[in-house]
């Protein structure tokens, strides 16, 4: 007869360290499935980050380029992109990384207020509930292998780097491979110069954030678009829901002004590429690279709010892979094994 | 320093990708972001050729199965199908997959009593089929590591003479084992099998949640994907005669069997982030079944629905204001991606 092992207690569950399953609770608290075993729960919200370590490369791209990949419901604000990597240490959703694009952009709403925001058409991460959870908001993220390093520079005595407030490092690497292909690769060192332009959404309150979501019918007959804002500060609701109303009107996104270094142009070597399964490389390539600013943060995420929304439907005579791409060659690539282990 | 940027996109000029999502009609965009969808419209339907199912059977305590069913379903058989796929050729790209199978039926508005296998917990190795599986159809699927791994038993020449008498099954998520199983191939008759297996009444079922970015509203959908092809997926696909066809079509000389008996080691375990082991813990382990498939995936029907609202103190309940200790949940190893 076969070995048998089972552990069928929850570690955490009996000391209340962590939440019953939906099925146990008001079904009104259960909002993501499966429901038995959430990807991510109640005990995430409102999404917090703390001690975070942001590496933003700028880069000014060709307008025509910017209009294309921003909706036709935005107008474009700045040609300067924001390209950065995130090392998540402690979050809601557990350690990740994280890599990004953000466009300053702005929305004319039905209310006749006009919102400007940081949009974000690319996203990648390194662990599904926070991938899940960023998706549930409309952050359009996929999932890569993705490292952000810094070492180097500085003496080390051991003790220290695991606390990650140490900045003294002077070196580093960011890359990003994605089914097989490598999309993104910088390293080098920072000479801590001044960088001659920066996003117009850098220091700017009048910025929050925006992502297009688009939600599909179980049967593919129809899909909405939904253009979902997230303000740059802490609002009256939700400090209160959080019990912090110290925090109402401060913004989400705190830097710590200590932390930052910067890297000029020419202290960068950058490589990007498109690839068969992700099209950044050629929908966004830098027309002028103007540096790199690294530093720490917390943030808060709240719920978001839908700005402007667009249903797309689709009858019997569309039909997907009746027409069909040639030799499947997308859906080709060394299989993964997952995360971990 | 040097810089290099290669804007080429692979093979789209070939054809043999499809043209850039932004240079298409938006409703050929069916997830998000629009400018680089995470699954596309060369997709759908979902095939998969050649793949390698290796189910496990066993009988669970009624009480469980009702505990973990949602309200709009009905339990209809004790015994649990607990399976892993090694994805090869699918249009989703290769995976593992593992997951947990459920005989239930469902009283619908129409009229209509549905039956289905239930799917409680999903595991994938990759991105892509996780998505695909979640957003449109209600698949519950999350990402963990996987191996599916069959060996021995003859001589291996080194090239594709390798024997398959000996399994071996891990997953792993968040730096915790969930599950392992090895073992040898008895092909020994099994005593039992899940009340789906070789019945066409039995499709397959999902719960899909979509909760809206303000966390307002609630939309459950039950989610339906009958047994066969029916007449729309196959004009779609341009295969008529695959209408009437199981979707499922397993392959009956790839069959190999282990008994419990032939089942070495087999290990259960909930942890902090997963709780199938505390859910659906094993009575009885009836044994193993492996076996080759192809299979289609459509789009899917919505049998039962229901919309949750929330106020402003249900919302507040959401929000910190049961506050779980230490966020004990939210500090395991961090992944470095696929």
């Amino acid at each position: 007869m076969a070995e048998m092992f089972a552990i069928t207690q929850i570690p955490g569950a009996e000391t209340g360290e962590i939440p019953p399953s939906p099925v146990d609770r008001d079904e009104k608290t259960a909002f993501i499935y499966s429901l038995v075993d959430p990807i991510w729960d109640i005990d995430t919200l409102p999404l917090t980050y703390t001690n975070s370590r942001w590496s933003a490369f700028f880069y000014r791209a060709d307008e025509k380029h910017l209009r294309r990949v921003v909706p036709d419901c935005m107008d474009i604000e700045d040609d300067i992109v924001e390209y950065w990597y995130v090392d998540h240490n402690h979050t809601m959703l557990g350690p990740y990384g994280e890599m990004g694009v953000t466009v300053a952009a702005s929305h004319k709403a039905g209310d006749g207020k006009t919102y400007y925001a940081g949009y974000y058409p690319y996203m990648y991460l390194t662990q599904d509930a926070a991938i899940d959870a960023g998706r549930v908001l409309g952050f359009p993220k996929k999932e890569a292998f993705i490292r952000a390093l810094e070492h180097g520079g500085a003496p080390d005595d051991g003790y220290g780097v695991s606390d990650s407030k140490v900045y003294q490092f002077d070196y580093f690497s960011f890359l990003m491979i994605r089914n097989g292909y490598v999309l993104h690769s910088a390293t080098g060192k920072y000479d801590d110069a001044d960088l001659p332009a920066k996003p117009a959404f850098y220091g700017n309150t009048e910025y929050g954030r925006m992502n297009m979501k688009v939600v599909t019918t179980p049967d593919v007959a129809s899909s909405e678009w939904q253009l979902v804002y997230l303000p740059s500060t802490v609002t009256k609701g939700l400090a209160t829901l959080m019990g912090r109303p110290e925090s109402e009107g401060s913004h989400r996104f705190q830097v710590k002004p200590e932390s930052i270094r910067t890297a000029s142009a020419s202290s960068i070597n950058w490589f990007t590429q498109a690839t068969p399964y992700d099209n950044l490389g050629h929908e966004l390539p830098p027309k002028e690279l103007l540096g790199l600013m690294t530093f720490s943060f917390d943030l808060i995420i709240p719920a978001g709010e839908i700005l402007w929304r667009e249903t797309y439907t689709r009858d019997a005579t569309w039909a997907g892979a009746a027409k069909p791409y040639r030799f499947g060659l997308r859906h080709r690539f060394p299989k993964p094994i997952g995360l971990g282990a | 320093m040097a810089q290099l940027n290669v804007t080429s996109v692979p093979w789209v000029d070939s054809g043999d990708a499809p043209p850039l999502a932004l240079d298409r009609d938006k409703r050929d965009i069916i997830s998000q972001g629009v400018a680089d969808p995470l699954v596309d419209y060369d997709i759908v339907p979902l095939t998969y050729t050649n793949s390698r199912w290796s189910a496990f059977f066993y009988r669970a305590d009624e009480k469980d199965l009702k505990h973990i069913l949602p309200k709009c379903l009905e339990l209809e058989d004790d015994i649990v199908e607990f399976w892993y796929v090694d994805h090869l050729h699918t249009g989703l790209g290769p995976y593992g997959e593992m997951g947990v199978t459920v005989s239930a039926s469902c009283k619908s508005g129409d009229g209509n009593t549905y039956y289905g296998g239930y799917y409680p917990y999903m595991y994938l190795t990759q991105d892509a089929a996780v998505f695909a599986g979640r957003e449109p159809f209600g698949f519950p699927k999350k990402i963990a590591y996987i191996v599916c791994q069959e060996h021995g038993g003859k001589e291996d020449d080194g090239y594709g003479g390798f024997g398959n008498d000996y399994f071996n099954f891990t997953m792993e998520r968040r730096g915790y084992l969930i599950h392992t199983a090895t073992g040898r191939y008895d092909d020994a008759e099994l005593s039992a099998k899940p009340a789906f297996y070789g019945d066409p009444r039995y499709g397959r079922m999902n719960l899909r949640l979509i909760t809206d970015p303000s966390l307002r509203t609630t939309k459950w959908d039950l989610t339906y994907l009958p047994s066969e092809v029916t007449e729309a997926t196959a004009n779609a696909m341009g295969r008529p005669e695959t209408v009437g066809q199981h979707r499922f079509q397993l392959k009956p000389e790839s069959i190999r069997t282990a008994s419990a008996n032939a089942i070495r080691s087999w290990v259960l375990a909930a942890t902090p982030f997963d709780n199938c082991g505390a859910m659906m813990p094993v009575k009885e382990l009836i044994g193993l079944m492996s076996f080759n498939f192809d299979l289609i995936i459509p789009g899917a029907q919505t049998i039962w629905h229901q919309e949750i609202q929330r106020s402003d103190e249900d919302l507040a309940d959401l929000l910190f204001a049961t506050p779980y200790q230490y966020t004990m949940r939210h500090r395991f190893p961090k992944p470095p991606g696929v």
